[in-house]
């Protein structure tokens, strides 16, 4: 069963023994990273927790390609964030450029708003985008090793009323659905003459949201369909299947997984606490 | 003596499970799209233009609380994929769609309206998100000017704050009485009132856990104002123009396929 992350971008972790385990440890150990991220307040804890999540990555068999995919919001993030710490505040410390942007007079002193680069700002400034880069590796070790049958799964397990379990699936295959619909909306529209890439913006979104009211309006008819073949078949939202086909337990690779989730957490909280 | 008067229980059916399921997926489509043709540079997941509030937004006036979870789910994995936040900053995140779909269902709930738009003068329909939206904006961006900068320096910019002001209410309140000419005046108030409860309700939510109260906020502190402009004034203009005009197209549907919910959630 493909993970999440390979029906959406094609990326899938490739160890068997990792995709193996059950969903409980697949998703503490990411649950953990995340956790540990509130910890990680300076640039060399932030680089232990990168550190760690690679290191997960790699053990799951994550392809570091997969951070292609995130590397304009990487880009972007960084940039963002160097210049939060620049224009926006001036974090004190040792002065490697200033420049003045605007000067303006006030009633009650003088306005200035300049660009101003401190070492301190710096030092902020890598442990924001360290943070960032952590953060992308939990979710892209969450999203590569689970798939929607493990979710399905695990909410059966814990004995989540049937509706939640058939929502939860239907909402995975809505999202190829409409995304392929979405696209055939926006060919037909284009086979009338509209020329997406030569559109200004404004009328763009316009044209974008003419096109949610065909879209809405296959759902309303899919909904009513695959509303009436449950019913029919009896299923109730409240009833409580069986779900004898497949049993979860929990191995000794999992137990391994789950103590290594919880000492990571306690050994980042136990380092930003005496820091 | 007319007929005794019952009161018919209403009670969830597949269709609203299924209805919202697939609600979610179209949300969770869009918003990647939104966010990656329209984006808020360097705050991902924030976009300029959220087309994706368009679809949760009025699903919330429709099948109430549905529709906030559809705003719920749809953000939750849009900050996992494509945004990359982690799992608790999406899972705090993601509560800025919800509340921005719960406003504007709460508007209906609260004023207990049936809702009616079809529009009995659509130049005032068509024009009344425009006054509104504007006039918002402005008294946005001169309360911005007067927080960040009036009320330390004074002089040009409490000027600008009480200009921005002044003409942001009038161009709110062409808008307010546009409503009141539009069709059923009830209907369209509270749409209003829903929307800048929603644009203003998300907003604060979730530019503050962007940058203020996450574990740990993504972004610094700094950036709250930037983002939080970015995503009022993108939630304004969608709001205002994109969930009018599917309110307007939709509401017979929702009402002919008995799916409109009087409660929260039947």
């Amino acid at each position: 069963m493909p993970t999440v992350l390979a029906e959406l971008i094609g990326v899938e972790a490739r160890s068997r023994r990792y995709l193996g385990l059950h969903v409980l440890s697949k998703f503490l150990l990411p649950l953990s990273i995340s956790l540990s991220l509130i910890y990680a307040r300076d640039p060399l804890r932030a680089l232990a927790l990168v550190a760690v999540s690679l290191a997960a990555c790699a053990a799951a068999g994550v392809p570091l390609s997969a951070l292609r995919k995130y590397l304009a919001v990487l880009m972007s993030m960084s940039a963002f964030i160097v210049l939060a710490f620049s224009l926006f505040t001036q974090i004190p410390g040792r002065v490697l450029f200033e420049w003045t942007l605007l000067r303006v007079q006030a009633e009650r002193g003088v306005f200035e708003w300049k660009l101003s680069l401190t070492d301190a700002g710096l030092s902020y400034a890598a442990a924001f985008i360290l943070r960032i880069l952590a953060m992308v590796l939990s979710a892209t070790l969450l999203l590569a090793t689970i798939s929607d049958r493990d979710l399905v799964w695990g909410l059966l397990s814990l004995r989540i009323p049937f509706g939640a379990c058939v929502a939860a699936s239907l909402f995975f295959r809505g999202v190829h659905m409409f995304a392929s619909d979405f696209y055939t909306i926006r060919e037909a529209m284009m086979a009338r003459g509209v020329d997406f890439e030569r559109t200004p913006l404004a009328r763009r979104f316009l044209l974008y949201a003419n096109a949610l009211i065909p879209l809405l309006s296959l759902m309303v008819t899919r909904s009513y369909e695959v509303s009436l073949a449950l019913e029919s078949r009896g299923l109730s939202p409240t009833s409580r299947t069986a779900s004898g086909y497949y049993r979860f337990k929990l191995g000794r690779a999992d137990y391994a997984v789950i103590a290594a989730s919880a000492a990571l957490l306690a050994s980042f909280a136990a380092w930003g606490w005496f820091a | 003596m007319g007929q005794p008067e019952t009161t018919v229980r209403r009670k969830i059916s597949w269709m609203h499970i299924v209805l919202f399921a697939f609600a979610t997926a179209i949300s969770y489509v869009l918003a990647v799209l939104s966010s990656l043709i329209f984006p808020v540079l360097g705050a991902p997941g924030v976009s300029a233009l959220y087309i994706a509030a368009a679809i949760y937004v009025p699903l919330g006036i429709w099948m109430g609380l549905w529709g906030c979870l559809a705003g719920y789910i749809s953000c939750f994995f849009l900050g996992l994929y494509p945004s990359g936040y982690s799992f608790v900053q999406s899972f705090i995140w993601s509560w800025a769609d919800f509340i921005e779909a719960f406003m504007a269902a709460l508007a209906f709930r609260a004023l207990r309206v049936d809702p009616d738009f079809s529009p009995k003068r659509p130049a005032a329909a068509r024009l009344l998100p425009l006054f509104v939206s504007t006039g918002a904006a402005l008294l946005l961006i001169g309360v911005a000017i007067q927080v960040l900068w009036g009320a330390k320096y004074g002089e040009p910019f409490t000027t600008i704050y009480v200009a921005l002001v002044y003409i942001g209410l009038a161009l709110a309140g062409v808008g307010i009485v546009m409503g009141l000419l539009a069709g059923h005046a009830k209907t369209w108030i509270a749409h209003i009132l829903g929307i800048i409860g929603a644009s203003f309700g998300s907003g604060i939510w979730g530019a503050g856990t962007l940058t203020l109260w996450n574990l740990p906020p993504p972004l610094p502190a700094e950036l709250f104002w930037p983002v939080f402009m970015g995503w009022v004034l993108g939630d304004l203009i969608v709001l205002s123009v994109v969930s009018t005009a599917l309110l307007v197209a939709l509401t017979p549907v929702f009402k002919r396929t008995g799916l409109l919910a009087k409660g929260w959630w039947a």
